[in-house]
C-alpha cells in the first residue's frame, strides 16, 4: 500500500520538535493576559446573568409553552457535537494508524474535554432549581426513589458523564510522556506541577509496555463510545412523538453533524493558534488539507440527511409532519433553515478546491460559517419543531432574551479561555506522537511503503 | 573487587535496529537491563517481552463488572419501585442495555488507567537508576546491571551496537 507523502515536513529532529513546543510554554506576555482578562470578563457576565436567573427563575428567559427547550438545549447539543471530533481524531484515527493526526490530536482532544465541560453546564443552567441536578444520578436515598432508566434523559446523563470521564482519561494518559519531557527543562512552580502530573514517568520499557496497551484499549473503548454518545443525544429528541423529532435517521445524522462541526471547530482553533504560536513547521498544509477533507465529506453526508429527512416527510404524506416541515422552510424562522443550508451544504463545497483546503484564511472563514450553520441546525431542529406543535392554537415562537444570549456568549468565552490557558501551560502538541509519526514516515519512505510527491 | 555496576549507554534515536540487536544479545547473555526511550517502540517491546501486557485482562474484568453493575442497578431499582411508565415492562431490558454499554466503557476505561499506572510502578518520585533527562527527548538509553568483572564484555556489546556514550556507575 503506497501512501502519498505530500507537504510533510520531515526535517525536524527530535530536539527541534522539543524546542518548538518548549517555546510555547515560555511565560506569556501582556497581550496574552489581556486576552484572558477579556474572556474572563465575558465569563463573569454570563455567570452574573445565570445568578440572576437562579434568583428570579426561568421567567427571565424567552422560554414558554410549547418552546420549553431553546437556546440552552441548543447549546448543549452544539457543544456535545463539537466534542466529537477530538475523539474521532485521537481514538478512531489512532486505531487506523493515520499519521497526520499526530500534530493535531492533542489540540483536538483538549477541545473535546473543554467542549464537554461547556456542554455539561447547559442542562444544569436549564433547570429551574439547578441545585437538584444530582437527582438524575442513581444514589441510595431514604425513599428508594431512582431515576427512570427507560428515559432518554437518564441515558444521556450516563452517556455524557462516561464520555467526559473516558475522554479525560485518554487525554491524561497521552499527556504523561510529554509532561515528563517538559518537566526536564521547566523551572520553579511549573517544574513542580509537571513533576506531579507526570507521576514519575521516565519512559522505561516496562512503563511503555503497559502504557501502549492501555492507550490502545482506551482508543478501542472510546471509538464505539463516541458514536453512541451523539446517538443517545439524538434520542433525547427522536424518542419523543413530536413531528420534526420523531425520526429514525437522527442517530447517524447527528453523529455526522457532530464530526462536521467538531472538525470545523478544531480548524477554527488551530489556524489562529499555529499563526500566533509560530507552529507552521509542525502543523503543515498537509494537516489542514486532511481536516478540510473530513469537513467536506461530512458536509456531503449531512446535506444528504437533510434531503432524506425532507423526502421522508413528503413520502409519508402525514399532514402534521408536512406542516412542520413547511413551517421549517417558510415559517417565521425559515431564514434560520436557509442560513443552515447555506453554511452547512453550500459554502463547504468550496473545499473541493485543493488550493482553498491548504489556504489558512479562506479555510478559517469557512469553518466559522460551519460553526454558525451547525448552531442554527440544532436550533431549527429543537426549538423549531417545538414551536409548531400538533395544535396550531398552541404555536408560539420563542424570542431571545438578554439572559440566554449573555449566557451563550459567556459559554463560548469559557471554552476559548480554557483552551487558551491549556495551550500556554501544557504541551498542546504531542511531542511523543509527532516524533513517532515522523520516524514512521521516514522509515516508510526508506522502505518504499510511501513515496514523496 | 567484585562489586555490582551499571553501564548506561546512550544511543541516537536512528539506531533502533542496532539497539534491538543489542537487546537480543544481552538476553542471550542473561544480563539484567532496562531500556529508556522517548517514543514507544514496538520492536523494543517485542524484543524484551514475549507476552502482551496484563492491562487487557484488567480492562476485560472492568468491562464485565460494568455490565453486571448496570443490570443489577437498573433491574434492581425498577423492581424495588415497580412503577409502570409508558406501558413498558418493569424491567425493560433493551433500554437498560444502553446503560450497560455506557458502564462497560466507563469501568473498562477506569480499569485501563488504574492498571497501567500500577503495573508501571507509578506514581513514583524516585528516579530509576541510569535515567538521563535526554532519554525523554531525543536519545535511547540502555542500562545494563552487571558484576564489575562482566562490565568490559557488556561495554563492548554496547559500543558495538552504536552507543554514543557509555558511563559506568556503582549499582
Amino acid at each position: 500500500m503506497a501512501a502519498a507523502v505530500k507537504d510533510i515536513n520531515l526535517d525536524p529532529t527530535f530536539a527541534d520538535i522539543d524546542r518548538s513546543v518548549h517555546a510555547i510554554l515560555e511565560p506569556p506576555g501582556l497581550r496574552y493576559w489581556i486576552w484572558i482578562g477579556f474572556l474572563l470578563t465575558l465569563v463573569l457576565i454570563g455567570a452574573g446573568l445565570w445568578t440572576n436567573q437562579i434568583y428570579n427563575g426561568l421567567q427571565v428567559t424567552g422560554l414558554g409553552d410549547p418552546v420549553m427547550w431553546a437556546v440552552y438545549i441548543t447549546n448543549f447539543v452544539f457543544w456535545v457535537g463539537i466534542a466529537h471530533s477530538g475523539t474521532l481524531i485521537s481514538a478512531i484515527l489512532f486505531l487506523f494508524r493515520t499519521r497526520w493526526r499526530t500534530a493535531v490530536y492533542r489540540a483536538a482532544e483538549t477541545m473535546t474535554i473543554f467542549a464537554v465541560a461547556t456542554a455539561g453546564l447547559f442542562p444544569v443552567i436549564h433547570l429551574g432549581r439547578p441545585w437538584f441536578f444530582y437527582w438524575l444520578a442513581p444514589y441510595p436515598n431514604e425513599r428508594f426513589l431512582q431515576p427512570d432508566f427507560r428515559s432518554p434523559l437518564t441515558w444521556d446523563f450516563f452517556a455524557i458523564s462516561t464520555y467526559l470521564t473516558i475522554s479525560s482519561l485518554f487525554w491524561f494518559t497521552g499527556l504523561i510522556p510529554d509532561v515528563a519531557n517538559v518537566r526536564e527543562v521547566a523551572t520553579g512552580w511549573r517544574k513542580q506541577l509537571y513533576t506531579i502530573v507526570a507521576m514519575g514517568w521516565q519512559g522505561s520499557d516496562r512503563q511503555w509496555r503497559h502504557f501502549s496497551m492501555a492507550y490502545l484499549l482506551l482508543a478501542g473503548l472510546a471509538t464505539p463510545l463516541v458514536l453512541s454518545v451523539h446517538s443517545v443525544v439524538s434520542w433525547d429528541f427522536a424518542m419523543a412523538q413530536l413531528p420534526g423529532w420523531h425520526s429514525t435517521i437522527f442517530a447517524p445524522y447527528f453523529v455526522a453533524g457532530a464530526i462536521f462541526s467538531g472538525v470545523a471547530m478544531v480548524l477554527t482553533l488551530l489556524i489562529p493558534m499555529r499563526w500566533v504560536m509560530g507552529l507552521e513547521d509542525l502543523i503543515t498544509p498537509w494537516h489542514l488539507d486532511n481536516l478540510a477533507k473530513v469537513i467536506l465529506l461530512t458536509s456531503l453526508i449531512i446535506s444528504y440527511a437533510y434531503v432524506v429527512e425532507s423526502f421522508m416527510c413528503w413520502y409519508s404524506q402525514d399532514p402534521i409532519e408536512l406542516m412542520t416541515f413547511h413551517m421549517r422552510y417558510f415559517g417565521p424562522w425559515g431564514w434560520m433553515f436557509w442560513v443552515m443550508v447555506l453554511c452547512n451544504c453550500l459554502i463547504p463545497l468550496a473545499l473541493f478546491s485543493p488550493r482553498i483546503r491548504v489556504s489558512p484564511v479562506p479555510l478559517f472563514i469557512i469553518t466559522i460559517f460551519v460553526n454558525i450553520g451547525m448552531w442554527f441546525e440544532r436550533f431549527v431542529i429543537i426549538a423549531g419543531s417545538l414551536a409548531v406543535n400538533f395544535e396550531p392554537s398552541q404555536w408560539r415562537f420563542w424570542h431571545p432574551s438578554l439572559t440566554e444570549m449573555g449566557i451563550t456568549v459567556g459559554a463560548f468565552a469559557w471554552f476559548v479561555m480554557l483552551f487558551s490557558l491549556f495551550a500556554r501551560f501544557m504541551p498542546i502538541i504531542s511531542m511523543t506522537e509527532l516524533k513517532e509519526g515522523i520516524t514512521w514516515l521516514r522509515q516508510a519512505l526508506r522502505q518504499g511503503y510511501a513515496k514523496a510527491a | 573487587m567484585n562489586g555490582e555496576v551499571e553501564l548506561v549507554g546512550a544511543f541516537a534515536f536512528t539506531d533502533e535496529e542496532r539497539l534491538v540487536h543489542c537487546i537480543e544479545q544481552l538476553q542471550a547473555a542473561h544480563a539484567q537491563f532496562r531500556v529508556f526511550s522517548p517514543i514507544p517502540s514496538e520492536h523494543i517491546n517485542r524484543a524484551i517481552y514475549k507476552r502482551s501486557s496484563f492491562v487487557r485482562w484488567f480492562v476485560l474484568l472492568g468491562g464485565i463488572t460494568g455490565i453486571i453493575t448496570a443490570f443489577v442497578m437498573t433491574i434492581g431499582t425498577s423492581l424495588e419501585w415497580n412503577l409502570v411508565t409508558g406501558g413498558k415492562p418493569i424491567a425493560s431490558i433493551p433500554p437498560y442495555m444502553i446503560i450497560a454499554f455506557e458502564l462497560m466503557v466507563l469501568f473498562g476505561g477506569i480499569s485501563a488507567l488504574t492498571s497501567w499506572v500500577l503495573l508501571a510502578n507509578l506514581p513514583t518520585f524516585e528516579p530509576l537508576s541510569g535515567y538521563r533527562s535526554r532519554f525523554s527527548s531525543d536519545e535511547f538509553g540502555l542500562v545494563v546491571h552487571c558484576g564489575e568483572g562482566d562490565a568490559p564484555r557488556f561495554e563492548a556489546m554496547l559500543r558495538e551496537a552504536g552507543a554514543q556514550e557509555i558511563t559506568r556507575e556503582a549499582a
